[in-house]
Order: C-alpha cells, then sequence, then structure tokens
C-alpha cells in the first residue's frame, strides 16, 4: 500500500521552539489519528502536510508530491477543516461550500450540486441557505467539514473537529467521519487530543509528543504490541510460573491466567516446550491486547 | 400500488477537469466584489458601500441633466459644469468613504473569521490569495473613480454638449479610463495596505480615512508654514491621485509647480510600496502553527 504522507527526519522551529524535532512517519490510506497533547505538533505538522510552513530540516511527501514545491497540486486535492472558527457568519452555508469547492479548481455548475451534496451528507441538507452565523456550534462544524469535503479530495484533514461539540453531536461527527473513510473512500487525518475518539473511528495512529512520533501504526498492532502473551493452562498453574520464570521470564500471575512479558514467539515456544515438559494442557495463549490509553501512556512516558 | 422509490444518494467521486489556478483566482475575486459592495449579504452591510456609489454618481446625473435643459451659453457662463477633471472634487468624500469601506471588508474579514485559512489550504497561495484580492477590490473601486465619469462624458455626448468630434469623444474616453484606472490602482494599493495592518474592519477604515486627512494636513502645515519644499505635496495621498487625474487631463492641477513626472512617479511609489507592504506583512502571517 502506498503511503499518503510521508515524512523523514521533518524537523519545524518557530523561532528557538522547536515544534517538531525530526518526525519519521508513513501514514497509510483510511482514516489516521494525530494524537497527541496540546502542542504535541499536531497542527504545525498539519501546516507542514498542506505546504503553508517549510520544513528546517528533513522531506515530506503528501500524495506522493512535495508540498514545499507543489504546494498547489498537493493542496488540489486535500480538503481541510481547521480548528477554529473560520467561517463567515452572513454568508449562506450554501453559498460558502459552493466557493470553496470552485476554489479548488471545480467548474461553477458542478459546485452548485456538490454543495448541496456535501451539505446533505453531513446532515444540513435542509439549513443550506441559512447564513452560517445563526447556526449552532455543531453545525458550523459540519459547515466546516462539508467545505472541506464538496471538491471530492484525496486526502481530508481535520483539525479536532469535534471540539465543542455535545455527546450527541460528537458521537454523530465521529460516525460521519468513519462513513467518510469507509463509504466515501476517502483518507482521513484526524487531528486529536482525546484518546476515546480516534479509537473509536480510526484504522491508524501517530502519536506525537513534544514534536517527535512516539508510536505509529495501525490500532490493531499497536494494541496487539504490549509485549506480553496472555496464557491460560488447565491445570499446575504454579508449576508453568515456575518453569517460565527458570527460562528468565517475568510471569505474573491473574487469577487463573499467566501475563508473560517478553517476544511473542520467544514466548510462545517457551510456553509450548514448558507445557509439554509439564504435560499440561492450555485453554488460552494471546497476545495481551493494549487499549490507545496504554500505548500513549507508555509511548510518552505518562 | 404505489410508485415511490428510495433511492440511497451516496458519495459521488468527482472524475471530471480540475481547472487552473487562474480560475480559483477568478473565482476568489467574484467573491470579493460581492463581499466589498455587500451583495447576498443583509441589507445591512449593502447600505454603506451601496450608497455611497450612488452618492458618487449623483452629480454627474446631475450636470448631465442641466447640460440637456440649459442652453449652453448659460453654462459656460456661470461654469455650472465642471470638466472632467474638476468632477471628482465634488465626490472626493463619497471616493474616501468607498475606498475606506472595500479594501478593509475584503481583506480583514478573511484574517479576522479564520477564512484566510482555508483559502490557503486550497490551491491559492500567499500571492496568489492577494493577486485574487487586488482584482476583487480594483474594479469596484473603478464604480467610483471611472463610472461616473464614464456617466458624464457619455450623457453630455448625448445631449450634445460632450466633444464635438468623434476623435475628441475617443481622446476623452481615452483619458477617462486612464485616469479612473490609476486613480483605481492608488486607493486598491493604499485601503488594502491599511488593512494588512489590522484584523479589525473599523480600525482599518479610520486608518485609511485619517492617512488621506493627515497626509494632506501635515503636508500643508510643512509647505505652507514652514516653508518647505513644496515636492512634499507628493506625500499628500489625498491629494496626489486627483492632481494625476488632471494631468492626464492635460491640466495644470491644483499645484503646478510639481512637474507630470514627478506626480506619476510618486503615484507608482504610493501604489508599489503599499502592494510592498502588504505583501510583506502576508508572507510574515503564520497560519496553522
Amino acid at each position: 500500500m502506498t503511503a499518503i504522507v510521508r515524512a523523514r527526519g521533518v524537523v519545524k522551529r518557530w523561532g528557538s521552539t522547536v515544534a517538531l524535532g525530526g518526525v519519521d512517519a508513513e501514514i497509510q490510506p483510511g482514516v489516521t489519528g494525530l494524537l497527541g497533547a496540546n502542542g504535541a505538533g499536531k497542527t504545525t505538522l498539519l501546516g507542514l502536510i498542506l505546504g503553508l510552513h517549510r520544513q528546517d530540516e528533513g522531506t515530506l511527501e503528501v500524495l506522493g508530491l512535495d508540498p514545499t514545491t507543489a504546494g498547489p497540486e498537493v493542496r488540489a486535492r486535500l480538503g481541510y477543516a481547521p480548528e477554529h472558527d473560520a467561517l463567515p457568519g452572513d454568508v449562506r452555508a450554501h453559498d460558502l461550500v459552493r466557493h470553496m469547492v470552485e476554489i479548488h479548481g471545480l467548474p461553477a455548475k458542478e459546485a452548485v450540486g456538490r454543495a448541496s451534496d456535501a451539505l446533505w451528507h453531513v446532515g444540513l441538507g435542509e439549513e443550506r441557505f441559512r447564513p452560517v452565523g445563526t447556526m449552532s456550534t455543531g453545525q458550523k462544524q459540519r459547515v466546516k467539514l462539508a467545505s472541506a469535503l464538496a471538491h471530492d479530495p484525496a486526502l481530508l484533514l481535520l483539525d479536532e473537529p469535534t471540539n465543542g461539540l455535545d455527546p450527541m453531536q460528537r458521537d454523530s461527527m465521529l460516525e460521519l467521519i468513519r462513513r467518510i473513510g469507509t463509504d466515501f473512500g476517502i483518507s482521513v487525518i484526524l487531528s486529536s487530543h482525546l484518546l476515546e475518539e480516534v479509537e473509536r473511528v480510526c484504522d491508524g495512529v501517530l502519536i506525537l509528543s513534544a514534536g517527535t512520533v512516539v508510536t505509529s501504526g495501525t490500532l490493531d498492532e499497536l494494541r496487539g504490541s504490549g509485549g506480553a502473551l496472555v496464557v491460560e493452562p488447565d491445570d499446575r498453574l504454579d508449576d508453568l510460573v515456575a518453569a517460565l520464570a527458570q527460562k528468565g521470564f517475568e510471569v505474573e500471575v491473574i487469577g487463573t491466567r499467566l501475563v508473560v512479558t517478553g517476544d511473542d514467539i520467544a514466548v510462545a515456544d517457551a510456553v509450548r516446550d514448558a507445557s509439554i515438559a509439564l504435560g499440561i494442557g492450555l485453554r488460552r495463549m494471546q497476545r495481551r491486547t493494549a487499549t490507545l490509553e496504554d500505548v500513549f501512556l507508555a509511548g510518552t512516558g505518562s | 400500488m404505489s410508485n415511490a422509490q428510495i433511492y440511497e444518494q451516496g458519495y459521488r467521486r468527482y472524475d471530471g477537469p480540475r481547472l487552473p489556478l487562474r480560475s480559483s483566482i477568478t473565482s476568489l475575486a467574484i467573491h470579493s466584489m460581492r463581499r466589498g459592495l455587500g451583495l447576498r449579504r443583509t441589507f445591512w452591510a449593502k447600505l454603506l458601500p451601496i450608497a455611497t456609489v450612488v452618492i458618487a454618481y449623483v452629480p454627474a446625473a446631475v450636470f448631465v441633466g442641466i447640460a440637456a435643459l440649459i442652453p449652453d451659453e448659460i453654462t459656460d457662463e456661470v461654469d455650472a459644469i465642471p470638466d472632467y477633471a474638476d468632477y471628482f472634487g465634488n465626490i472626493s468624500a463619497a471616493i474616501i468613504l468607498f475606498v475606506a469601506i472595500v479594501g478593509p471588508e475584503v481583506l480583514c474579514s478573511d484574517r479576522r473569521n479564520g477564512m484566510l485559512g482555508m483559502y490557503l489550504a486550497s490551491p491559492l497561495t500567499r500571492e496568489t490569495y492577494l493577486l485574487a484580492k487586488v482584482l476583487g477590490v480594483l474594479p469596484v473601486l473603478l464604480l467610483v473613480t471611472l463610472g461616473p465619469e464614464l456617466l458624464l462624458l457619455v450623457g453630455r455626448s448625448l445631449v450634445d454638449a460632450g466633444p464635438e468630434s468623434v476623435g475628441d469623444f475617443l481622446l476623452v474616453l481615452l483619458r477617462v479610463l486612464a485616469s479612473g484606472i490609476a486613480m483605481s490602482a492608488i486607493y486598491t494599493a493604499i485601503s488594502l495596505a491599511a488593512a494588512s495592518l489590522t484584523d479589525r474592519r473599523a480600525f482599518a477604515s479610520a486608518g485609511v480615512i485619517l492617512l488621506i486627512l493627515m497626509s494632506g494636513g501635515v503636508t500643508a502645515a510643512l509647505v505652507e508654514e514652514a516653508d518647505l519644499d513644496r515636492n512634499l505635496y507628493l506625500l499628500n495621498i489625498g491629494f496626489l491621485p486627483i492632481e494625476l487625474v488632471y494631468r492626464v487631463f492635460g491640466e495644470p492641477g491644483g499645484e503646478p509647480s510639481l512637474s507630470t513626472a514627478s506626480v506619476a512617479l510618486a503615484s507608482l511609489a504610493w501604489t508599489l510600496a503599499s502592494g510592498a507592504l502588504v505583501v510583506w506583512r502576508y508572507r510574515k502571517l503564520t497560519i496553522a502553527r
């Protein structure tokens, strides 16, 4: 699979502040969460992907192009919904979205239809001729999303799209983002500081902390990368613990299960050999799955 | 049996052509023109710009009416109808007000409401964005720097009070076009420069008016009271565009001691310096940090 974003040693400084300190990352198609605390460098990375700034060091490739030299070509295929309010209050939602479609190079006639379609998709079909200033925060977030989506981008960049939304609006926005990634077939980079929402909608995640990548990969990989196996023997729990400890593995007993820390394959081989030697059966042996919070905390050292 | 059917609209991909950058620039320019005039916005957003434009045309309509109704001998004797270059003296307040409204409305709003970030996340760059804004403001300002003069020329010609031959008509038309475009270019640069310095439209509008009034007051004081060089009038941005119009029409203007070349060069310098200020400000702006 070809990466949609490929960063190699990307450094970006703002004066004496290092916003990104050597980012190496590959973001694959699908919905990817860009996770990190405020100030971790998420928005700066989005700005670099958009070609709004030039990195001080390293190389960056977006959709196979260098955004610093091919900015307009890259941005024509990107949709961007910024974090903060970015909408003129006295303009009708449909006029605004249609205008943004035209700005991205689609013919005027096509823009009218696509603006309507996009507003229907985000649930504002009936409200599309209302001035944006009369809309609720949730509706404004949807107008921003429609503006970013309507020109049919290859990649959608959403910066904290659930900011200011109540729980129901948030659920609905996350469901919509998931649909964009799956049903619409548009890759999404979702910048967020909320683990739960990234876990709900994303296929992959890139975790930033203080301007560096602490971990990245698909959620399945990351959850499975707890570095331990959970083992549940039929019988003789203590003997199995002793046998594994003798081979140098760290073993934790939780009820009738053991958590054996170490390389997956080495642990699996050791458990297999010990169980054969002891003549006991195994009911379960699986990777210990971590929550995204575990991954985040382990990565950021929190 | 009902024929009703339920359609799942689904998402439609776009496989058609994407137009070149100039179409994005044109789209933003047209959007900016509408914004400057308050079109497709509330009544209150339209009120001031449209009223100012109307005010700029009223004297021209009145002068054409006078030319139509009163014999030439009388109008010539009492000097009732101004020359083309003199006309701007009647509407200078409306022009200044319009300039102070349009530039800030077109430029400040995008920074204040965050649309600038959305635009720069499109194929537009900072430079092409500014080009679109210039193309959005300049034609709108032509409504007050060119339109009334055209009305005066065409109206007077229709009532037989205009240029006497086709050649004269074309010469006056050329001068009207040149002076209107030059004046609009200078004021576009000035209003955008003021608008680039603040996100607040009201401050930028006040800045434009203050700059025009104060440059007039200060240069007059320096030249007339302190008896300094009369070339200092070239720093008077209220005076300079109108003086340029006189020179385009081949008239000595309000300050005959200044050469036409110096008036033209000073106008160009004001325009370029203001434009450079806008570009510099926008290159320094940080978006999505």
